[in-house]
């Protein structure tokens, strides 16, 4: 039988002693929040370096300058497109309307030399009938 | 010839054909079309159905004229347009007036108006091609001492439209007399083949 055993008035202090409050060190909390900071930009960098390290290859570097060129080369060329096709387009708008404004005056012409027909015409005399003419 | 060639020409001539019809519409002598040389100014428009179509997307919804031309076209098949402004008169033959003239002599054409100005040599024609007692299409030959035009438009055309075409696109309106299709009709009797 231990010591403890035989008086529970010792093993109750004990458990006391271990489990009473203690203050935390001078500047632990800083230590925790520096420590966690430290972990956390060194996986960052970790993952930025994974990253980056694609590039390192001479085979990807060109690859990559290369994708970019043909975009910007397609880009280019579309946007070219697009200006030549608006350009094209309003040409044909002006054209459009250039036809119509003719085919507009020609009808207006026409109109014009029937109504000079028409008021040239002198107008018919109704005839004059005495009553008893109709009867 | 291989038997593949003799295969393919009629198989091409009936892919073409639409193609030539469409073209015939407004088929203008070879004298008329030498007379660009001799023009001063030449205005020359050929479009057809898909043009009309891709140039009626360009028009503006905003401009109240765009709007009007884009309702206009809408159901237009094509718009070709012969315009020739000379620097003196006589540049032009009647006869070349003429043979265009003599190709809307079919059934399916009226000509619903045709003046003749003996004092200042201004002659136009205007011809109807009715299709289903509907308008289809629309011929505008007018003969002027300095100036011979051709206009062609192919589609239906309402007769709303066409007055409208009249009065816009900054020509005014002109003030016509509520009897005015009537001497219209007289003007044109002289004329009625």
């Amino acid at each position: 039988m231990t010591e403890t055993n035989k008086n529970p008035n010792l093993l109750e202090d004990a458990l006391r002693k271990a489990l009473r409050p203690e203050e935390a060190p001078e500047g632990f909390a800083l230590k925790v929040l520096a420590r966690a900071q430290q972990q956390n930009s060194a996986a960052q960098e970790a993952q930025r370096t994974s990253w980056l390290s694609m590039f390192s290859q001479p085979f990807v570097r060109w690859a990559a300058l290369a994708a970019v060129s043909i975009c910007l080369v397609i880009g280019g060329v579309h946007y070219r497109n697009l200006q030549r096709q608006r350009a094209e387009g309003e040409a044909a708008k002006q054209q459009l309307m250039l036809a119509l404004r003719i085919a507009g005056s020609k009808l207006q012409l026409a109109k014009e030399k029937v109504n000079e027909i028409n008021t040239s015409r002198p107008e018919p005399q109704p005839q004059n009938r005495s009553p008893r003419s109709r009867s | 010839m291989s038997t593949i060639t003799r295969k393919l020409v009629p198989l091409i001539l009936l892919l073409a054909f639409p193609a030539i019809l469409r073209a015939q519409e407004l088929k203008l002598p070879p004298g008329v079309e030498k007379l660009a040389s001799k023009a001063k100014e030449t205005v020359e428009v050929n479009m057809d159905g898909p043009m009309l179509h891709w140039a009626s997307k360009f028009l503006s919804a905003e401009d109240p004229e765009e709007r009007k031309a884009a309702k206009l076209v809408a159901n237009l098949k094509g718009i070709y347009v012969r315009s020739y402004e000379f620097s003196d008169e006589g540049a032009y033959t009647a006869a070349d007036v003429a043979a265009v003239r003599a190709q809307f002599r079919s059934p399916e054409w009226s000509r619903v108006v045709g003046v003749r100005s003996e004092r200042d040599g201004d002659n136009v024609d205007i011809f109807f091609k009715l299709e289903n007692e509907k308008m289809a299409g629309i011929v505008i030959i007018s003969a002027e001492a300095k100036e011979l035009t051709f206009v062609n438009i192919v589609g239906p055309l309402e007769v709303e439209q066409l007055a409208d075409l009249g009065g816009e696109f900054g020509i005014p309106k002109l003030k016509t007399k509520p009897q005015s299709s009537k001497p219209m009709a007289k003007a044109d009797k002289g004329e009625q083949k």
